[in-house]
C-alpha cells in the first residue's frame, strides 16, 4: 500500500481534479427547493504585491532614516538570541518588493489521483495553489550578528556576515497540501 | 378579555378622543403640516372651544388575557413638569357640512406615564416604567365611509410634536430620547371592519423627525429632566438623531392570540423613502435614501408563559418578509459614502442542526438578577430562513448570498450606574445582558456583480471585515453603552464577553452545494471558548469618519481544535491560544477607498506607475478605509499579556476528548510593542505608535488568469495564462480570454481591492518557549525584537474560478 507520506506540509508539483462544482443561481431570496440547485466551491484567489520599507521605516534616529539619506539605514531590522545572555542574531536592511499572481486558498477532500494512492488517503486538505510567477524586485537583507538588540543602545557593536540581494522571477507550480497528522 | 381601571382619579372633564386616543392612530403616519387649503377644508368657522387643564392617575391598569394579567402600575397623565400638575389642553371642535368631526388641538407639556410594568404570575420582579412628555399642535378629521364604503371611518391627521421625551426607568436609572420634534401628515386614512378583522390603511403617511439628544442619568432624583436636579450640569448625551419617512402601509387586527384570547396583527408597509442620521457634535453618520418594504405576518401578542414556563407577554411571529436599500452610507465631516447597501430577507420557522427554530420574544421583568428588581428579560428566539446582503461601491456590487441564521436565549436590558452590586461590576448607561444564548450563522456563497450572477464561494472574503464565514457560538456576558465619547457626545462601552463551545469558519464551501443541505467542509476554529473584555472604549464620529478608541481592552481566544475538512470531525492541527491585552489601540472607519492605486509597481503618477511596470487603477470615490492602531501592552498579569500558544500531542479523557495543558506547546510569550526607547524620561520605554494599519478596501475589477490547460471546475475550456472574463450571454457567465481588448478588460471579475499599509516602530518577544507537560518550559528564543518595518501590499481577493 503506497501513502501519501505523513509530513505536515506536502507540496504536490501537480494538478488535481478540482472540488465541488459551482452553479448558476438566482439572486432573489431563495426557498430551500431552490438553493438545492446552488452549487459552488469555497476558497478564494489572491492577486497582488507587497513591498517593504520601500522609502524607508517609521523610525527617525540615529541609526535609521529615510532611503533618501546616505547615511541612516532606511531597512526593516530582525534581531533575535538564542542565549539569556547572549548576543544578537540579526536580518538588517531588510528591503524589497514582490508581486504574484494567484495565489489560491482553499479546503478540498483528496480521494483520487497520486497513482491511486489519493483513494487511500480520502482525507480533507488546506491546498494552497501556488501561483505560476513570483516577481522579486530588489529584495535585500544583510545576515549580522550584534552585541545588542537595538542599534541605538550603549555599547551597539554589529558585524555583517553577508547580503543577499534578489531580483528576477521564480517559478512556482502546483500546490501546496497541508493537513494535519499525528495526535492532535 | 378584560380592562380595569382601578382609583381612577380626573382632576377635568377629558374627552379623551383627542388627548389620548389620536395620537395613536397618527403614530402609523408621517407628521408634515397641512397645507393652507387642507386646513380650510377642515376646520369651521363655528363650533365648541374647550379649554383644560387634565390630569389622570391611576394606581393600575390591568390587561387580562385568558385568566393571565399584566398590570401598568402608576399610570399617569399631566403636566411632564409639574409631577402634580395638570397637562393644557385647547380643543376646538367643529362639524363640517359633509357631517365630518374637525378638531384643532393644542396640547402642552403633558406626560404619560407607567412607573412599572409588573406581570401577575410573577411577583418580585417588574420590567420598570416607560414616560412620554410632548407637546403637540395639529389638525384631525374624522368622517364616515371608510375604504369599502359606509360603515367605516376616515380620517386626516397632521400634527407637530415638540418638546418630546421618552424615557425608560429601572432602579432609579433612566436611558431616553430628549428634546424630540416631529412632523407628522397623514391623509385619507381609512378604517374598517370586515368580518371579523379591523382593517387600519394609511395610504401616504409622511413626517420628519429629531432627536436632539439621547441621555443617561444615574441620579434617582432625576426624572424625565435633561439637566441633573442635584448639579444642574447638563446630563450626557449619546448624541441625536434624525430623519423622515414616506410610507404606505396596510394593517390588520384580529381578535385571538397563539393561544386562545389574544391578538393578531398582519401588516404591509412601503417605504418610498426615508433616512436615518445619527449626530455627534455636528458631525454624522447617515444613511441616506432608504427604500423598501416589509410585510408581517400573523403577529401575535399574548401575555402567557415562555417555553421555560415562565409568565410573560409573548409576541410570536407567523413570518416577516422585506428588502431595506440605503442609497448612501455617508460618514465624517465632508458627506463621503462608502456606498450602498441592499438587504433581503425572510424570518419564519425552520429546521437548523436538526433543531426547529421561530421568531418569537417573551417580555419579562426583572433583567439581571443583581441590577435590581426592574428590568427587562427578552426570552428571544430568532429563524432567519434566508437573507441576501449586497454592498455597492463606484458601480460594482458583491452579493453575500444565503445568509441563515438561528439562536434562543435570554437576553437583559437594564439602566444600570457605576458599582458593584450584589457581587457583580455594573457600568453607567443601558445594559444589554445575554444569558445562555445559543446561535449560529452560515453564508452559503457569493454573487458578484449583479443578480443574475452565478453563485460561487468566496465568503472568505468577509474575513477582510471582521466577520467569519459561518460561525456557530453560546454566548453570555454583556454590552453596556455609556453616553459620552472621547469628547463631548458619543458613545462609552464596557463589556464583558464570554463565548463557549465555539465553532468558527475561516474557509468555508456551500452548505448547500447542490444536492441538498450537507455538513460544510472548511478550515474551522472548533472547540473556541473566547473570554474578551472591554474598558471606556469610545465610539465618537468625527470630521474624517466613525472613531474608535479602545481604553483597556484583553481577552482569551481558545481555539481547543483547529480543524481542516468537517467542523465536528475533521483532523485537527491542534490548540491554539491568542491572548490580546491592549492600551489605547484604536480604529478610525473613513469613507471612501483607495482612491488612484499603483498596483504592481512604484509611483504616484500614472506615467510613473506604467514605467515602473505597475497598472494605473481608479478606484473611485467610494469604498471603506479602515486606520487602525493597536497598542500591545506588557504582560501585567497571566490574563493581561499578549501571547500566541500551539498544543499538540495532548492526552485524552475518557471519552476521548483532549485534555488541553497535557500536551506539548510551543508559547510565543510576552509579545508587545514600544517606541524604541524611553524618550519621556519616565524609566518606561514610550509606548505610543504600536502597530498602525490602513486598509482601504473597494470592490474592484481585477485581473484573474488560468492557471491550467483544459476545462475548469464548471466545464469553462481556456489555455494557461488566459483571463477571465466575465459574459452573461456565456453559458456560466465567463469565458478565457487569450488577449483581452479595452471592452474585455472592462469585465473582468469583480472581487475585493485591498491598499494596505502595515508600521511599527518595534515589536518584541520577550521569549520563545517549549513547554513539556512533565519537564516543564524550556526557553527556546531569548527574545526578538523588530524594528522599523513599513510593509505596503496591494492585494486582490476574487472567489477561485
Amino acid at each position: 500500500m503506497k501513502m501519501l507520506p505523513k509530513i505536515l506540509f506536502l507540496v504536490v508539483v501537480s494538478s488535481l481534479a478540482g472540488g465541488g462544482r459551482s452553479a448558476i443561481a438566482e439572486l432573489s431570496l431563495l426557498p430551500d427547493e431552490r438553493l438545492s440547485e446552488v452549487s459552488g466551491q469555497g476558497g478564494i484567489y489572491l492577486s497582488g504585491d507587497i513591498s517593504i520599507n520601500e522609502m524607508g521605516g517609521p523610525v527617525e534616529n540615529s541609526y535609521f532614516g529615510r532611503c533618501s539619506d546616505a547615511g541612516k539605514k532606511c531597512g526593516a531590522r530582525f534581531a533575535y538570541r538564542l542565549k539569556e545572555t547572549g548576543g544578537w542574531m540579526v536580518l538588517d536592511e531588510i528591503r524589497g518588493n514582490f508581486a504574484f499572481e494567484g495565489l489560491t486558498l482553499r479546503v478540498r477532500n483528496i480521494d483520487s489521483g497520486f497513482g491511486g494512492d489519493g483513494e487511500l488517503f480520502n482525507r480533507d486538505v488546506l491546498e494552497l495553489g501556488l501561483p505560476n510567477t513570483v516577481r522579486f524586485n530588489d529584495v535585500r537583507f544583510k545576515i549580522a550578528s550584534s552585541s545588542t538588540a537595538r542599534p541605538t543602545d550603549p555599547g551597539f557593536q554589529q558585524t555583517d556576515i553577508f547580503s543577499v540581494e534578489m531580483r528576477g522571477e521564480v517559478i512556482m507550480e502546483g500546490n501546496l497540501l497541508v493537513f494535519p497528522t499525528g495526535n492532535p | 378579555m378584560v380592562m380595569t381601571l382601578v382609583n381612577a382619579r380626573c382632576a377635568l372633564v377629558s374627552i379623551m378622543i383627542y388627548g389620548g386616543l389620536i395620537s395613536i392612530p397618527t403614530a402609523y403616519g408621517d407628521l408634515k403640516s397641512l397645507d393652507d387649503a387642507a386646513m380650510s377644508d377642515i376646520s369651521g368657522q363655528s363650533g365648541i372651544t374647550l379649554e383644560m387643564d387634565l390630569g389622570v392617575s391611576a394606581d393600575s391598569v390591568s390587561y387580562f388575557d385568558d385568566g393571565k394579567g399584566i398590570h401598568l402600575e402608576g399610570f399617569r397623565v399631566g403636566s411632564a413638569t409639574d409631577p402634580n400638575g395638570q397637562a393644557y389642553h385647547l380643543v376646538m371642535i367643529d362639524i363640517g357640512n359633509d357631517a365630518s368631526l374637525n378638531l384643532d388641538y393644542l396640547v402642552e407639556d403633558r406626560r404619560i406615564e407607567f412607573g412599572d410594568i409588573r406581570l401577575a404570575g410573577a411577583p418580585g420582579v417588574s420590567m420598570g416604567g416607560l414616560f412620554f412628555d410632548h407637546s403637540l399642535q395639529g389638525t384631525f378629521r374624522l368622517r364616515s365611509g371608510g375604504a369599502l364604503g359606509g360603515s367605516g371611518y376616515t380620517f386626516d391627521s397632521a400634527y407637530t410634536m415638540t418638546g418630546g421625551r421618552l424615557g425608560y426607568r429601572t432602579n432609579g436609572n433612566e436611558f431616553f430620547l430628549d428634546d424630540i420634534t416631529m412632523d407628522v401628515e397623514a391623509l385619507g386614512v381609512t378604517l374598517d371592519v370586515v368580518g371579523s378583522t379591523l382593517q387600519l390603511r394609511a395610504p401616504r403617511v409622511v413626517g420628519s423627525w429629531e432627536v436632539g439628544a439621547i441621555r443617561f442619568s444615574g441620579n434617582p432624583l432625576n426624572h424625565g429632566v435633561s439637566a441633573d436636579v442635584s448639579s444642574g450640569l447638563t446630563l450626557p448625551s449619546y448624541g441625536g438623531m434624525s430623519g423622515h419617512f414616506d410610507l404606505t402601509s396596510a394593517t390588520d387586527i384580529q381578535a385571538g392570540g397563539r393561544d386562545g384570547e389574544g391578538l393578531r396583527i398582519d401588516s404591509e408597509t412601503t417605504i418610498h423613502s426615508a433616512s436615518f442620521l445619527y449626530h455627534d457634535d455636528g458631525n454624522v453618520v447617515a444613511l441616506r435614501d432608504i427604500t423598501g418594504y416589509y410585510d408581517v405576518n400573523d403577529l401575535r401578542i399574548d401575555v402567557t408563559t415562555d417555553p421555560k414556563g415562565r409568565e410573560a407577554l409573548g409576541l410570536t411571529l407567523g413570518g416577516v418578509q422585506g428588502e431595506f436599500n440605503v442609497g448612501a452610507v455617508e460618514m465624517g465631516g465632508n458627506g463621503k459614502s462608502l456606498g450602498q447597501v441592499n438587504v433581503s430577507f425572510i424570518l419564519e420557522d425552520r429546521i437548523f442542526n436538526g433543531e426547529s427554530y421561530r421568531n418569537a420574544v417573551f417580555l419579562q421583568g426583572g433583567g439581571h438578577p443583581d441590577a435590581g428588581p426592574q428590568g427587562l428579560r427578552l426570552a428571544t428566539e430568532w429563524s432567519l430562513r434566508l437573507s441576501d446582503l449586497s454592498y455597492t461601491e463606484d458601480g460594482n456590487r458583491v452579493i453575500f448570498s444565503g445568509l441563515q441564521s438561528w439562536g434562543r436565549g435570554d437576553v437583559t436590558v437594564n439602566v444600570t450606574r457605576e458599582g458593584v452590586k450584589n457581587g457583580t461590576q455594573f457600568f453607567d448607561g443601558l445594559r444589554v445582558g445575554f444569558e445562555g444564548i445559543k446561535a449560529g450563522y452560515r453564508i452559503n456563497g457569493l454573487r458578484v456583480g449583479s443578480d443574475d450572477a452565478p453563485l460561487q464561494g468566496g465568503t472568505e472574503l468577509l474575513l477582510a471585515l471582521g466577520f467569519y464565514p459561518a460561525y456557530e457560538f453560546e454566548l453570555d456576558g454583556h454590552v453596556t453603552l455609556g453616553p459620552g465619547g472621547a469628547s463631548g457626545e458619543g458613545i462609552t462601552i464596557n463589556s464583558d464577553i464570554q463565548i463557549s463551545n465555539g465553532r468558527a469558519a475561516i474557509i468555508a464551501a456551500p452548505y448547500d452545494s447542490g444536492s441538498g443541505e450537507a455538513p460544510q467542509k472548511g478550515l474551522w476554529i472548533t472547540d473556541l471558548d473566547y473570554d474578551g473584555h472591554l474598558r471606556s472604549m469610545t465610539v465618537d464620529v468625527t470630521e474624517e469618519g466613525l472613531a474608535i478608541v479602545k481604553g483597556e481592552a484583553w481577552s482569551s481566544m481558545d481555539i481547543g481544535n483547529l480543524r481542516v475538512g468537517d467542523k465536528l470531525a475533521g483532523a485537527s492541527f491542534g490548540r491554539f491560544v491568542l491572548q490580546k491585552y491592549e492600551l489605547g489601540s484604536s480604529m478610525t472607519i473613513v469613507p471612501g477607498g483607495a482612491g488612484e492605486v499603483c498596483a504592481g509597481g512604484v509611483g504616484g503618477t500614472e506615467s510613473a506607475c506604467t514605467a515602473s511596470g505597475g497598472v494605473w487603477e481608479n478606484r473611485g470615490e467610494e469604498g471603506i478605509t479602515v486606520k487602525l492602531k493597536q497598542i500591545l501592552a506588557r504582560a501585567v498579569s497571566d490574563d493581561k499579556k499578549n501571547a500566541f500558544t500551539w498544543e499538540t500531542n495532548r492526552k485524552t479523557d475518557a471519552s476521548g476528548n483532549p485534555i488541553n495543558g497535557s500536551g506539548n506547546q510551543l508559547v510565543l510569550n510576552d509579545i508587545y510593542t514600544s517606541d524604541g526607547g524611553d524618550f519621556d524620561g519616565d524609566g518606561v520605554d514610550d509606548n505610543t505608535f504600536g502597530v498602525r494599519t490602513d486598509l482601504a478596501v473597494d470592490v474592484y475589477r481585477t485581473r484573474v488568469v488560468k492557471k491550467e490547460d483544459g476545462a475548469d471546475s464548471l466545464g469553462v475550456v481556456g489555455s494557461r495564462g488566459d483571463e477571465k472574463i466575465m459574459d452573461s450571454s456565456a453559458p456560466e457567465g465567463y469565458r478565457y480570454v487569450a488577449d483581452p481588448g479595452q471592452s474585455d478588460q472592462a469585465n473582468r471579475p469583480l472581487g475585493f481591492a485591498v491598499k494596505a499599509e502595515s508600521r511599527f516602530k518595534e515589536l518584541s518577544i520577550n521569549n520563545i518557549d517549549l513547554v513539556h507537560p512533565v519537564g516543564g518550559a524550556q526557553t527556546a528564543v531569548y527574545g526578538v525584537k523588530m524594528q522599523n518595518f513599513d510593509i505596503k501590499a496591494n492585494l486582490t481577493a476574487t472567489p477561485i474560478p
